[in-house]
């Protein structure tokens, strides 16, 4: 049993270091690709995913077939699982959201970020800190005062997603209290905040920008690093003095244990993907700033962004160190 | 306003009703109707799937298309309903309670007929209220937080005892299973995990599909076979447009002229609301329609009236649920989330300037319902024969068939085995509870209910600081809050008066 194992080792072995340079060099996309989307059909994750092949088909940048496959489940659970057990497959890609990071953190499950090999940070995803138009809060500071006076209440999807941990890291910067409302979908986090049944809530920017652009909603402030392109004039919690950034990866990642050289040629190809007019006006239509990072840099961010996950998620309780 | 109207529709009917708009509505109706009738296969899917075919379209011409896939969906998920007594999705469960028993009775056709008229009815009533009432009703969703929609939902599972049958005990067993089944994922509070013994695919939850399909298509197979049909000839109906008994009777129609009216209003305020629209809209008509009916022992044992509500409910539902999509950008649903994420993806803003910035696309949208209703009644009844022929054919040969829809659909799902194995567990507690008169519909509506219920009254009891105040405190709340106590007080009230004036005659008796 263990010879067998170690000739097919061997072989493998053998072919890998016989084929793979010719293979990524010149004839690496020699296969149908695999393109595994981790949640359902309409959302988020699967719209970045769908625009990222239809341009890949659209300017003929992947010379084969490309399938695209939804498999959802268990907050993103299933679907990373079944591609991380892919190791060594260079025909398989995946998109990263909040999720990628998170789900491990929350759930019992056998892949971490670690499991995959990063390809790119497409794109970065913050929240907006957005309250009604007609409330008292004309900015954040207004808002940390009637915290200190009395109870607040923040809505965002998910007990234990990236809403709450924004949430969580702008209350400490802020040194306030406040009460932290789960609410399912976008439709009902809105609702929610419209009907006046909470103060306000933690958003993606697409989930509100078309309250935000009638008006009947107004964003405070935003989690990333440096303003968003599509919203120039909500300011960043930084520059507030509010200490903290906060945002998500949506990027791309493949199985472990692949050749270089085929890492080499996704972000190669992933670097002409982006200079579409179709992937630039993806960005705006959905209210992500592209600030693109490749390789090693995007897993430098990816453990950096887990730890600050991890970090807030002990902190408020959600699960234990 | 009626000048206004008009002219947004003749805007809107130089859109749709172009031959490019008319040629997509058609194909996006027809491919509704197909993706109706796979069980397990929803709209949601159906949409996401077909969302590539639209490419290289205009924008309007592409989301007329995937609408039509989205309410055509709904005439065609009840055909399953009463033929297999399958419902592909929730909103066509109320629709198997009496549209079975009336296939079982050989009025097949007529039950058929009548669902396409009574979804025509719904949907277009839910169209014209749409084109009169658009802009008021985006405030009146706007203004639902967590503890009015725990309030609607709480309505909602007080009419699931009207669809417990006649044994109310094995009734309230059958709920108490969905409502354990639905505890099973991540808690919304806490994010800890209950019931998952941890495997990554229960996370999300036990997907009601899977144990629909289970429970009602599996479950009534394995029935069938127990009490021996495979062995019995097939019975010959034969059905053609000619033939009197294709067409609903005058009775049908005369019985059921204030229930299209009903189940269509009940099913477009349903609808209007984020959240499970059409689902409890088809509950709540079902059940409306019980309750006022004089004869309610009919019901569930091939009632015409019994269908037509849900029908009407779900239908308008369908149509109301395009107003918040439309006015506020806010999907009420996993097929109008996709629709949303198409409009996205053409670059169309949802939002309450939608309809500002873009009013070909608003309207153009809003007239191919109306012509997408036509076009679906008519394919309906022509099709009708075609679907019936399905009895014709010798049980031995269609079981087969239907498991392997049945199978195929729970995969579908997640592209995961264990919703198969959700699928065959359910099939066998779907046998008992047939077998020993427990009721399926119950359980199915409980686990879609039950963790709505949980999470909205939990939101409430957060923002409310752990009282109930916010159930009076706020207006909307404060009204619901007393339809609901008027609800389970009035019939307990009731029965007290009824004992008293009882007591009182039999003393009268008593004393001579």
């Amino acid at each position: 049993m263990i010879k067998r194992r170690t000739f097919t080792l061997t072989a493998a072995a053998v072919a890998s270091i016989a084929f793979a340079m010719p293979v990524a060099a010149e004839d690496y996309p020699s296969e149908r690709l695999t393109y595994t989307i981790a949640f359902g059909p309409g959302g988020g994750n699967d719209r970045m995913s769908r625009t990222v092949v239809d341009v890949l088909r659209q300017y003929e940048l992947y010379a084969n077939d490309i399938v695209v496959e939804n498999r959802e489940g268990g907050s993103g659970a299933v679907g990373f699982s079944y591609v991380s057990r892919k190791a060594g497959d260079p025909y398989r890609l995946t998109s990263t959201s909040g999720n990628f990071i998170g789900t491990p953190l929350v759930a019992d499950t056998d892949w971490t970020y670690a499991d995959f090999t990063p390809i790119g940070l497409l794109a970065s995803d913050a929240m907006l800190l957005v309250v009604r138009s007609d409330s008292d809060f004309g900015d954040v500071d207004a808002f940390v005062d009637a915290a200190n006076a009395g109870r607040v209440t923040i809505a965002g999807s998910g007990s234990a997603g990236p809403e709450r941990v924004t949430a969580a890291l702008f209350a400490k910067a802020a040194g306030i209290e406040f009460e932290y409302v789960p609410i399912g979908s976008g439709g009902e986090l809105v609702t929610a905040l419209t009907s006046g049944s909470v103060d306000a809530v933690v958003a993606n920017p697409s989930e509100v920008s078309g309250q935000l652009e009638a008006g009947t909603l107004t964003a405070l402030a935003f989690s990333d690093s440096a303003r968003s392109t599509n919203n120039p004039d909500v300011p960043t919690f930084k520059e507030l003095g509010y200490d903290f950034s906060f945002s998500l990866p949506r990027g791309i990642v493949m199985p472990n244990d692949l050749d270089p050289a085929v890492q080499d040629w996704w972000i190669a190809t992933l670097k002409k993907v982006i200079e579409t007019p179709e992937w630039q006006e993806y960005l705006v239509t959905n209210g992500m700033s592209g600030n693109p990072i490749w390789g090693d840099e995007f897993a430098a961010y990816l453990a950096e962004t887990s730890a600050q996950y991890r970090a807030t998620l002990v902190e408020i309780g959600a699960i234990t160190e | 306003m009626l000048a206004d109207i008009a002219s947004n529709l003749s805007l809107g009917l130089s859109v749709a009703a172009s031959p490019e708009g008319f040629l997509f509505l058609v194909i996006g109706a027809f491919l509704g109707m197909i993706v109706g009738l796979f069980p397990g296969f929803g709209p949601a899917a159906g949409i996401a799937v077909l969302i590539p075919m639209t490419f290289g379209l205009q924008p309007t011409i592409a989301i007329i298309m995937l609408a039509g896939i989205y309410y055509g969906s709904m005439y065609g998920g009840t055909i399953t309903s009463i033929l297999i007594n399958t419902p592909g999705e929730s909103a066509t469960v109320a629709s198997t309670i009496d549209g079975y028993p009336l296939a079982q009775k050989g009025r097949a056709g007529p039950a058929l007929v009548m669902q396409a008229i009574a979804s025509f009815f719904g949907g277009t009533i839910g169209v014209i209220l749409i084109t009169a009432l658009a802009p008021s009703l985006a405030n009146f969703a706007a203004s639902f937080g967590p503890s009015e929609y725990f309030l609607i939902i709480a309505v909602g599972l007080l009419m699931l005892t009207t669809m417990m049958g006649d044994n109310k005990f094995k009734g309230f067993i059958s709920a108490l299973i969905g409502f354990a089944i639905g505890t099973i994922g991540v808690d919304v509070m806490s994010g800890q995990q209950r019931y998952t013994f941890g495997s990554p695919e229960l996370i999300g939850g036990v997907y009601f599909v899977a144990v629909a399909i289970g429970l009602f298509g599996i479950g009534e197979l394995l029935h069938c076979i127990f009490n021996g049909q495979h062995r019995q000839p097939a019975k010959r109906l034969r059905i053609s447009f000619r033939d009197k008994e294709f067409w609903p009777s005058r009775n049908d129609y005369h019985e059921s002229r204030w229930t299209f009216w009903r189940g269509s209003a009940i099913g477009f305020v349903a609808g209007v609301l984020p959240g499970s629209g059409a689902t409890l809209g088809s509950i709540i008509g079902y059940s409306v329609e019980k309750k006022v009916a004089k004869d309610p022992e009919k019901f569930g044992k091939g009632e015409m009236r019994g269908l037509v509500a849900p029908e009407a409910a779900n239908n308008a539902a369908s149509a109301g649920a395009m107003v918040p999509l439309l006015s506020l950008g806010i999907p009420g649903s996993g097929a109008t989330a996709v629709l949303l994420g198409a409009f996205l993806m053409w670059g169309l803003q949802p939002g309450p300037l939608l309809i500002v910035n873009d009013p070909e696309f608003v309207w153009g949208l809003i007239a191919s319902m109306y012509l997408g209703n036509m076009i679906l009644i008519a394919m309906s009844i022509f099709a009708i024969p075609l679907f019936v022929k399905f009895l014709d054919i010798p049980y031995v040969n269609v079981v087969p068939v239907i498991v392997l829809l049945c199978v195929i659909g729970a995969f579908a799902i997640n592209a995961s085995i264990v919703e198969t194995w959700i699928l065959v567990l359910s099939g066998l507690v779907g046998f008992a509870m047939k077998k020993y008169g427990y009721s399926p519909a119950a359980t199915v509506l409980a686990l879609v209910l039950g963790s709505m219920a949980e999470e909205t009254f939990l939101q409430t009891y957060i923002i409310s600081q752990g009282t109930m105040n916010l159930f009076w405190e706020r207006p909307v709340s404060l009204v619901l809050s007393i339809v609901l106590l008027t609800v389970i007080v009035t019939p307990i009230a009731l029965s007290i008066l009824s004992r008293i004036k009882g007591g009182t005659s039999k003393m009268n008796k008593g004393t001579p």
